[in-house]
């Protein structure tokens, strides 16, 4: 495949919106249900997943041309191993409050699919320039997931957002529970669903 | 084929607990046949025969504290002895926090005139009890699909089809015992003693790639057939968070190799377990008439998040 | 078979690369983390003693630790507390070591400063010198003596128990009396929601201003919390109530005692039970500790 010839803004919009990591590929759920009770959970998880699918996209099409095709995938998982290793450090270094709330997740990131499909699919074949984009893009899309998720979960569940109490009540405590998250994810799919049914429908409607 | 290594490995796990059983019974003083916690507030001591009941009887003979708390003496409000003369109850004033092992020790003990010397026994729940409760907690209680909410990839996409799920489920048991194990063994006598555990992550992803392949290699030339049912669902092993997260669970929370077995086991069954259910529910879903919207995927994460709900009962339950 | 070299050769390579990037950010956020790890437990240990942003800490507050160690002998097991002492223009600890009866065995200086005492292997290397094998010891738990001016404040305490899931760890804070000021959640995976809300105000306040033999007996109760209850616990949080309303709602229920979380009874007992535990236990321990510091005319810095 020729290095892609998409624009900037294209690589950027492909992740967040027809390409969504969570919504349209499904992929990288577990933290997805796991831990998106709040929004600021959603916000920094998504941020070190943006930091490792930027950086190792990066390296790997840095050094493209120097893999030996044989060992491949195993220099994929060692760079993503070693970006996870570095936020999980600083995580744990600087914002020891908020590492406690993602628990183990934050070390689970070096087995998301989304990240090595990434670098299979694109990084492994473009420039760092287009490659920083791509991974901009995706790990945007799914820091956008998370937070919508954790939106809806801590707005109807807690009342609260960021911490802050907006509504003064708690509507729906079922939404916090654990087991929410799973049709939290559910619904957002089929809205998502139903958004690109509707849209094909009235596109076939205006060309017949 | 697939009942015959089944088998095998229930005979293999039986064999282990039943060794276990035979290990836990020992006890430090030779007449002090067994002790164990009765109700909220007693323990109860088993002799090897009768013991003279005025020494016996007397509060003052015995001194019970907790294990980590030796300076804390629990008091005894009163010492009963059975009809026999081989059993007795000590009960507390208070309750007794049977989480922790209690350690007695008894000033002398008289049988039939003679003086048997000084005893010093503990009083703990059964270790075996203990380590089947990792067991059933890593299968059930924390199952990590359902309440610990991992390897959710994995899950969403192998459990179309019951087959597909037990085959998935059996190979992942396998690859996840054999990875935890050496995880905790490189964990415990190469990264702790040398300070390097900020190296786990990428030490422990390479360990389940290397037992993946070891896996792979090994199966193809002893036993093609079986290759052949479970050869593909070996790459998808390695995209399950569950395998990561196991070993980190290991390393942080200091378990022992006997418990780090059991953690695996029970986290390789719970996963066997939920994608067998899912895959039930998933094969009726198939004649069901469900709407355009939800097809696919959205249904699947909302059954899932009812089994989650039902599962969510099992949380907090304690077994032995 | 060059093949089979370059491949090795780069994929060690990368391995080295790999090591030592994640090798220096280890070095240079360790200490960062320490750090901030401190920070934290000084600031929950400072909010329990009601110092917050808007009211700091006075100059002459003064917090001391003691820790108490395990020492085993062959079958005889004795307490060792590392006492701060002031001796010297620093100050420093001495070992006290004392039997399970309470009776005084042993002492000794130990060659340690205060800002070294807070590493565990620093304390280690200290005790080693002076307890030869087989003697073995192993640490149990530590206590901070808050003191202002020349007078005992407040005792802290760390500690840690099962709850619903797993540990619950906590900080309680205790007067001189053994009245309960406050208690904080550090660290706890109960079920957010249900059993999570053990961190809530509404739930740990209510343990504020009991007294030690109240503390002994107190029970759970499964009762909704009155609402002018809640709005007495939680009006730390800016919901200000009138000052004649806070007095009348305290003497109210003083006495009462734990109010279960809705949904997570275990947890509220796990806690409860936790903290009668840690007090009685406490009360014990430091009376001994004290009578042995007093008897041995030890040159305590607290």
């Amino acid at each position: 495949m020729p290095a892609t010839t998409k624009t900037t803004s294209q690589l950027l919009f492909n992740g967040i919106l027809s390409e969504n990591p969570i919504f349209r590929l499904a992929l990288s759920m577990c933290p997805a249900v796991g831990i998106t009770t709040t929004v600021m959970n959603g916000l920094l998880l998504g941020v070190a997943v943006l930091f490792v699918q930027v950086f190792s996209g990066c390296t790997i099409a840095a050094i493209k041309n120097h893999i030996h095709p044989r060992i491949r995938i195993p220099t994929y998982t060692l760079t993503i191993a070693t970006w996870v290793t570095v936020i999980d450090l600083i995580l744990a270094a600087y914002l020891p409050d908020a590492y406690k709330q993602m628990g183990i997740f934050v070390k689970l990131i070096v087995a998301f699919a989304i990240i090595t499909m990434r670098l299979e699919t694109f990084a492994c074949k473009n420039t760092v320039k287009s490659s920083f984009w791509d991974g901009l893009g995706m790990g945007l899309g799914f820091l956008l997931g998370m937070m919508t998720l954790g939106f809806v979960r801590e707005l109807l569940g807690m009342g609260t957002l960021f911490g802050y109490d907006v509504l003064g009540v708690r509507p729906l405590l079922f939404f916090v529970l654990p087991a929410a998250g799973f049709f939290c994810v559910g619904f957002m799919m089929a809205i998502f669903n139903y958004v690109e049914l509707a849209y094909n429908r009235s596109k076939t409607a205006k060309q017949s | 084929m697939k009942t015959t290594t089944v088998k095998n490995v229930l005979v293999c796990v039986l064999a282990l607990l039943g060794l276990l059983l035979l290990s836990g019974c020992g006890q430090e003083h030779p007449f002090v046949q067994k002790t164990a916690f009765k109700d909220t507030s007693s323990i109860v001591i088993k002799f090897a025969g009768p013991v003279d009941e005025g020494r016996a009887k007397d509060i003052s003979n015995y001194t019970v504290y907790e294990k980590p708390d030796p300076d804390i003496k629990l008091k005894i409000s009163q010492v009963e002895l059975s009809p026999d003369k081989r059993t007795l109850t000590l009960t507390f004033e208070r309750e007794l926090n049977q989480k922790q092992p209690h350690m007695i020790s008894i000033k002398e003990i008289n049988s039939e005139g003679r003086s048997l010397g000084s005893a010093f026994v503990s009083v703990k729940k059964l270790y075996l009890g203990y380590l089947f409760s990792v067991l059933i907690g890593a299968m059930l209680i924390n199952n990590f699909v359902f309440s610990k909410y991992l390897g959710l990839c994995v899950f969403f996409g192998t459990s179309q089809k019951k087959s597909t799920a037990v085959g998935m489920g059996i190979t992942f048991t396998i690859v996840m015992v054999f990875s935890a194990m050496m995880a905790w063994f490189l964990y415990q006598f190469v990264l702790k003693p040398y300070r390097l555990d900020f190296l786990q992550i990428v030490v422990f992803i390479g360990l389940v790639s290397l037992s993946v392949q070891a896996v792979d290699t090994i199966l193809r030339k002893l036993n093609p057939v079986l290759f052949k049912a479970f050869g593909v669902y070996l790459v998808l092993v390695i995209a399950n968070c569950i395998i990561i997260a196991v070993p980190l669970t290991l390393a942080a929370n200091e378990y022992n190799a006997m418990e780090s077995l059991m953690l695996a086991l029970g986290a390789g069954v719970g996963f066997l377990i939920a994608l067998f259910l899912m895959a039930s529910v998933r094969e009726r879903l198939e004649l069901a008439n469900v709407p355009p919207t939800y097809r696919g995927l959205p249904i699947a994460f909302v059954v899932a998040g009812l089994f989650a709900l039902a599962f969510l009962g099992f949380s907090g339950m304690s077994i032995f | 078979m060059k093949e089979l070299i370059r491949i090795t050769t780069s994929l060690t390579l990368s391995c080295l690369i790999a090591g030592v990037v994640m090798g220096s950010v280890f070095i240079l956020t360790d200490k960062a983390k320490r750090h901030n790890k401190q920070i934290n437990i000084s600031q929950t240990m400072l909010g329990l003693l009601g110092y917050d942003k808007d009211n700091p800490s006075p100059a002459d507050l003064e917090l001391y630790t003691v820790y108490r160690y395990i020492i085993e002998d062959g079958a005889v097991k004795t307490l060792g507390y590392m006492i701060p002492v002031e001796t010297g223009a620093k100050g420093g600890f001495e070992l006290v070591i004392i039997d399970l009866a309470g009776q005084f065995v042993n002492r000794f200086n130990l060659n340690i400063t205060p800002e070294n005492a807070a590493e565990p292997p620093e304390r280690k290397a200290a005790l080693n010198a002076v307890l030869k094998p087989p003697k073995r010891f192993t640490y149990a738990d530590s206590t901070i003596i808050a003191k202002r001016g020349d007078k005992r404040m407040a005792y802290l305490l760390p500690g840690a128990f099962p709850g619903f899931k797993t540990f619950i760890h906590v900080m309680l804070a205790l007067d001189p009396d053994f009245t309960i000021i406050g208690l904080d959640i550090t660290e706890h995976e109960e079920d957010p929601g249900l059993g999570g809300e053990i961190q809530e105000d509404y739930f740990k306040n209510q343990f504020k201003g009991k007294s030690f033999e109240r503390t002994r007996e107190l029970l759970v109760i499964k009762e909704p919390l009155p609402k002018e209850y809640k709005q007495y616990l939680e009006s730390g949080k800016g919901k200000e109530l009138l000052k004649g309303v806070i007095d009348a709602v305290r003497a109210k229920y003083e006495y009462k005692d734990i109010y279960a979380l809705t949904g997570a009874t275990i947890s509220s007992k796990a806690v409860t039970n936790g903290v009668k535990e840690m007090t009685s236990k406490f009360a014990y321990r430091l009376n001994i500790m004290d009578s042995v510091i007093e008897r041995q005319h030890i040159p305590v810095a607290f």
